[in-house]
């Protein structure tokens, strides 16, 4: 029976309605006359409390609440790649053909398009038997994907009964029927329903053991996340949390980019629309949005619906995960995901921990960042895909021992600190490498070795190594001054500059320096790290350091970057032998000397 | 528009800080707009915050100073505040409510707008790429305005903050038009002497007549605060998407602003956040500055800058942080340089314009623009560097390049940074003057810029 | 040419040095004065140019100033006009409403007004306040609703100073619907300014053209 009550209070986003004996825990609800979509979060009595995902400006007591029997859900068919969702699946494309420029309330909309037609490759046939999550055949979605169709993962069963055949159907049109003792029979279509706060099911998990490649150094090379991994990102702002998530759903090697917009700029989520057509997949060279879905809850959207945008989200993602596929989430941020849930709390008279915080803001986390994972899908045929959750923290004054920053580490394994003062000084991406760390460095170090260069573990470790003395010296030089140094020590400095500027900043807006293949980036590590051998050397020999310094191979290594796309790598040769080049003059002119 | 009678109330239960709850109600709405009519018949609005189990919570903005159990009357008037537009809102004054503060009539609405606004649907958006000259080297040169764009000032008491946003006020252009902008100015709580001085200043400029000014003043009722911004930015939103002009919103100062939010909290007794602010602080502040942007297919656009002074010069307070958190950048106006007399005393490593990339370059300003003001925030971040260095070392521990920082940051200041009030530079002008402080810099240290830039504009010392 | 003294040549010596000494000095202060001249000419020029400068600045700044202000003070102006006007036919149409009882339908309206004090206040026993004219029809129609719906309002003693309509309060005094002519008025007043003006404003363009042919 659907439950039937009336509202007895508003206060912003929270409303209570009485009446509501039959409601359910985290049932959706229409709430009020202009049927605003609710979802119960506590039932006291008869008394549902219930946050409202739109304005309720002009609610007032006595309005009707009408429950749906459905628990919150999304839609998971063909049809979701490219589009542009708010917290609850709505399309803003939909959603401004009925309202507007600016978002109204009370508008029902079709998540996916339940009309349009795709051409149905069926895999399986009448007679088999088939299990929850196992595929039907496939529809290509775009050029880029090839779309399982799945048996709902919570399917009991059965012996197909009825097949369609090969042609081109819609999403709402029955694809099979099927048939199990006991009188247990389903009609399954190209799409279901699954509830966003419930994990979607696996048969068994792996593992991470390879990298998500990024094409940015500072994480593919110094601080990596696997396949299937959590990393969080925090920095307060102005560190370019934004500009390094952007980075990452643009050039990450994976199948699927599910890009959250919790609680944050407007302008931001345009950029990803506008820009996200234009760039090319570097692997496919199709554009990126063919592989990307948005889902935009912008900090002035109402504040319930971006509580619900993070399980929109990450549903979504298992989804295509379950076909199969390496799939990325990317929130930003999951501070903001947080204070929707502080304010909630508040509203219901909870009683608060730190900061205002509900005391089950770590138990949320935990569970979020749970449903990363490289996992067997569940059916058949057997295959196996990930979701790797990022997570950016925004944490207050720039702050990390705040509520937020501190419980996200417990259950992150890959951690890039952004640092204000790198920021400052205009030092991008401003991860710091000295706080950050990743927890999959020995995990992936095979796959580097296998498929890129058997020396990347070493260079990573020696080129690392030059950074953390220099972070020591640093200390020496501030109360002494770097002429206090003795050369060898001065030679540091100067080659962790050359790392600095050479490989850790990474320009996002230059067309070459945007994205930096795994080739490329070893080689670059490389080449500097033979220049500090080479200059050791040089240096041991006689030759001054004023002259190394004056070398001008050091401006065609940091300029490499930018000046040297990808596909010319091998001029970074020609590099190389202008710089033993140089040495070996160097060191001839020692010799002159000598001999005068 | 209700054209119904309204009930009129007159059991107050409660009146606690900027509070009023009213017993007995039959009839009220969230966020509904409240007549409150005193004993001696004075009339002041306010606005619902909780409504249930017979109680309304109102907020009055006029404050509660005066008011009496009894003798009290409540009249819900069935809408929620909505200002009145229209383009004959040019020119003139309003208070922080949006009445009349000229001595003249009412304004004649085409319409109503409710002055909370609705969320611009993002899908819906054009992104910001027009260069907004402000004729002042630091902002042009790195801090680049675009159309669309929020850009806060944060500063500090007593500085020019005020000076520097009626300079850009005054000399806003977009490269290649003629328009002009419109300004709404908005005076949240500030003195008498400031919001004056803004005035006159867009009267002697011959702006008044494209402006729009809301003025509530230090001693002006606190709550009425929170309004102010909302009504301007309604009038912003109209004027930019109604009327298709351009708008520069001028909000000072939004501390202010929060105090008011702050004195509501306390009143509710709500659970605070970080240092005593509520937890909505963050989603409140974004409702006002995302009121900013263009919108595809249509002429106008909302330009913000919002200013604020940090309590104690602090940046990680909460306003100015979180604030940060939701502008595209933020300008900080730096003590030191204040004291040392540099106008306008921008302390460019803290300050950051997010959209800058996409307002210049190739086609939009000059190729070499984002490239060069990148290389001077490094120039001048590892000047401050060897500066603090050279304090402990003294001059001769320093090497020779770091010597040459030394100058190129001094230059900086003096020749690029430092302009006069009324100064309006061109862009050539100010991408010239960068040009003379990386030229103090040898070649080999210009890292950040293309080889053909550096060979194009690299002025050789003579 | 007699042979001079070793003391005139002496004498001549230091004469005629003194004297060049002094041409050069003479020389030289000249030089100087005719660059001091020339450099104060310039510095006179580039001053002038300044000051004409600075003196062109302040006039443009002036005459934005003047137009922009000028411009918006006709505007005001014409603003208090038009309110004036919007006034005087707001008190026609006050006067003209003092005989809104005489309509047909008023005693519809006072009954319609009734019924809906009684819905929107939620109670039975109300106090009903009206003008001096309308109390008797008030009374008739008060008994009239009594007896078909059972409720208690009662006519109020007091008549009140308001153009028609009626004031409704609940008999412990904590709710009021006010349903007078006067707060119909100030209701609907935004929404007659703007037709009242935009009346205004046609016939005013009209006669305007009609001057300009």
């Amino acid at each position: 029976m659907v439950a039937k009550g009336r509202i007895v209070w508003v206060s912003g986003p929270a409303v209570r309605a009485d009446g509501m004996s039959s409601a359910k825990m985290y049932e959706t609800v229409e709430v009020g006359e202009s049927k605003l979509i609710g979802e119960v979060i506590r039932l006291t009595g008869d008394v549902a409390f219930i946050q409202v995902y739109e304005t309720t400006s002009g609610l007032k007591p006595g309005e009707p609440v009408v429950g749906t029997g459905q628990p919150l859900s999304v839609a998971l068919g063909p049809g979701i790649i490219g589009q542009i969702y708010d917290g609850i699946q709505r399309p803003l494309s939909e959603m401004a053909k009925k309202s507007g420029d600016f978002i109204g309330r009370g508008i029902a909309t079709t998540p996916i398009d339940l009309k349009k037609k795709y051409k149905f490759i069926p895999t399986v046939k009448k007679g088999d038997s088939i299990t929850g999550g196992s595929i039907l055949g496939t529809v290509d979605e775009t050029p880029l994907l090839t779309h399982s169709i799945l048996v709902p993962p919570n399917h009991r069963g059965g012996v197909i009964t009825n097949m369609v055949g090969e042609g081109d159907y819609d999403l709402e049109h029955v694809l099979a029927e099927t048939q199990k003792d006991g009188g247990y029979n389903t009609e399954l279509k190209m799409y279901h329903k699954w509830p966003v706060r419930h994990p979607r099911p696996y048969t068994e998990r792996y593992d991470p053991t390879v990298p998500l490649v990024t094409g940015q150094r500072i994480i593919d090379t110094y601080f990596p996340i696997a396949k299937g991994g959590t990393g969080a990102i925090p920095g307060g702002f102005g560190t370019g949390k934004t500009v390094t998530l952007h980075q990452i759903a643009k050039w990450a090697d994976s199948k699927v980019v599910v890009y959250i917009g919790c609680g944050e700029r407007g302008n931001e989520m345009t950029e990803v629309l506008v820009e996200f057509p234009h760039l090319l997949d570097p692997r496919s060279g199709r554009p990126l949005m063919e592989r990307t879905v948005l889902v935009a809850n912008t900090s002035n959207m109402p504040v319930a619906a971006r509580e619900a945008s993070i399980y929109t989200g990450v549903t979504i993602a298992e989804y295509y995960r379950d076909m199969g596929f390496d799939t990325v989430l990317v929130a930003d941020s999951t501070s903001r995901w947080a204070e929707a849930l502080r304010e909630m709390s508040g509203r219901l008279e909870e009683m608060p921990a730190e900061e205002g915080y509900p005391s089950y803001l770590a138990s949320r986390l935990a569970e979020f960042y749970e449903r990363a994972g490289r996992v067997r899908s569940l059916g058949l045929p057997e295959r196996s895909g990930s979701v790797t959750l990022i997570g950016a923290v925004s944490p207050s004054g720039a702050d990390f021992t705040e509520p937020v920053t501190t419980h996200t580490i417990r259950f992150i394994k890959t951690f890039w600190a952004l640092d204000t003062r790198l920021a400052y000084s205009r030092h991008y991406p401003s991860i710091n490498w000295m706080l950050s760390y990743s927890g999959y460095l020995e995990d992936v170090a095979k796959w580097w070795k296998e498929e890129v260069s058997s020396e990347w573990f070493e260079l990573r470790a020696e080129s690392y190594h030059i950074l953390q003395r220099e972070d020591t010296l640093k200390e020496i030089v501030r109360l002494l001054g770097p002429e206090a140094l003795p050369d060898e020590e001065k030679l540091i400095l100067e080659v962790a500059r050359m790392l600095k500027i050479g490989i850790l900043q990474q320009n996002s807006f230059d067309k070459v320096d945007t994205y930096c293949s795994p080739q490329k980036q070893v080689k670059l590590v490389k080449l500097i790290v033979r220049f500090y051998k080479e200059a050791l050397k040089a240096l041991r020999e006689g030759s001054p350091l004023a002259d190394i310094r004056a070398m001008p191979v050091i401006s065609s290594l940091l300029k490499a970057k930018f000046e040297i796309p990808d596909e010319e790598v091998q001029r970074l040769d020609g590099v190389e032998n202008g710089m033993i080049e140089q040495f070996k003059k160097l060191q001839s002119k020692e010799e002159v000397k000598v001999v005068v | 528009m209700s054209e119904s009678a309204a009930i009129e109330y007159t059991k107050v239960a409660e009146i606690k800080g900027p509070l009023i709850i009213i017993d007995g109600i039959t009839k009220a709405s969230f966020d509904e707009l409240v007549e409150i009519e005193t004993s001696d018949s004075t009339r002041r609005l306010g606005r619902v915050l909780e409504v249930g189990h017979g109680k309304a919570v109102v907020q009055v903005f006029e404050g509660t100073t005066g008011l009496a159990i009894s003798g009290t009357k409540a009249k819900f008037l069935g809408k929620t505040m909505a200002m009145p537009v229209s383009p004959e809102l040019l020119g003139r004054v309003f208070d922080g409510l949006g009445r009349p503060n000229d001595g003249l009539p009412d304004p004649i609405a085409e319409k109503f707008l409710d002055v909370n606004g609705e969320p611009m649907n993002p899908e819906r958006r054009e992104y910001p790429t027009s260069f907004i000259q402000t004729g002042v080297s630091v902002i042009d040169g790195m801090l680049t305005l675009v159309r669309g764009q929020k850009l806060p000032i944060f500063s500090g008491s007593g500085m020019p903050h005020n000076i520097l946003a009626a300079q850009i006020a005054r000399q806003a252009t977009v490269v290649g038009t003629k328009e002009d902008f419109a300004v709404v100015f908005a005076a949240i709580g500030v003195q008498y002497s400031e919001a004056q001085y803004f005035k006159r200043s867009l009267e002697e400029s011959g702006a008044l007549r494209r402006s729009v000014l809301f003025l509530n003043l230090a001693d002006d009722p606190a709550i009425e605060r929170i309004i102010t911004p909302r009504v301007a930015l309604t009038v912003a939103e109209y004027l930019a998407f109604d009327m298709g002009m351009h708008v520069l919103a001028i909000l000072t100062d939004m501390t202010n602003y929060e105090e008011s939010l702050l004195e509501i909290s306390a009143a509710r007794e709500e659970v605070p956040g970080r240092k005593g602010y509520p937890g909505y602080l963050y989603t409140d502040l974004a409702n006002n500055y995302e009121r900013a942007g263009r919108i595809r297919g249509k002429n106008g656009s909302v330009t913000q800058v919002p200013i604020l002074s940090m309590p104690a010069d602090d940046i990680t307070h909460p306003i100015p942080d979180l604030t940060g958190y939701i502008t595209e950048g933020q300008i900080v106006l730096g003590r030191d340089l204040f004291r040392k007399g540099v106008y306008p005393p921008v302390n460019v490593l803290m300050s950051l314009s997010r959209l800058m990339k996409d307002g210049v370059g190739e086609g939009k300003t000059r190729s070499d623009h984002m490239e060069v003001g990148n290389q001077l925030y490094d120039a001048y971040s590892r000047a401050q560097e060897v500066r603090a260095l050279a304090e402990i070392v003294g001059r001769s521990g320093l090497t020779g390049v770091d010597l040459k920082y030394l100058d190129a940051g001094d230059m900086f200041e003096s020749h690029f940074l430092k302009q006069e009030k009324d100064e309006n530079r061109g862009l050539e002008e100010t991408l010239s003057r960068t040009w003379d402080v990386l030229s103090t810099l040898p070649e080999g240290e210009l890292t950040k810029i293309k080889e053909k830039h550096v060979r194009q504009y690299y002025k050789e010392t003579k | 040419m007699s042979s001079s003294s070793p003391l005139e040549r002496t004498v001549d010596k230091v004469l005629s040095q003194k004297e060049s000494e002094l041409i050069s000095k003479i020389d030289s202060a000249y030089q100087e004065s005719l660059r001091n001249l020339d450099s104060s000419k310039s510095k006179l020029n580039s001053e002038y140019m300044v000051i004409i400068e600075n003196a062109k600045k302040q006039a443009e700044n002036l005459k934005r100033q003047i137009v922009g202000s000028s411009r918006l003070s006709a505007r005001n102006n014409q603003l208090v006009l038009i309110e004036d006007s919007v006034k005087t036919v707001f008190e026609m149409a006050r006067k003209r409403l003092l005989s809104l009882h005489k309509e047909p339908d008023y005693e519809k309206l006072m009954k319609q007004a009734l019924l809906n004090s009684l819905n929107e206040i939620g109670k039975t026993d109300l106090i009903i306040e009206c003008n001096k004219t309308d109390s008797g029809l008030v009374r008739k129609l008060v008994d009239g609703i009594n007896k078909e719906k059972g409720t208690k309002m009662v006519a109020a003693d007091e008549n009140v100073d308001i153009l028609g309509g009626i004031r409704a309060t609940s008999s412990d005094g904590t709710l009021t619907y006010d349903d007078s002519i006067d707060s119909r008025i100030e209701r609907l007043k935004p929404l007659i300014r703007k037709n009242i003006v935009q009346i205004l404003r046609g016939s005013e363009r009209e006669s305007w053209s009609q001057k300009v042919e």
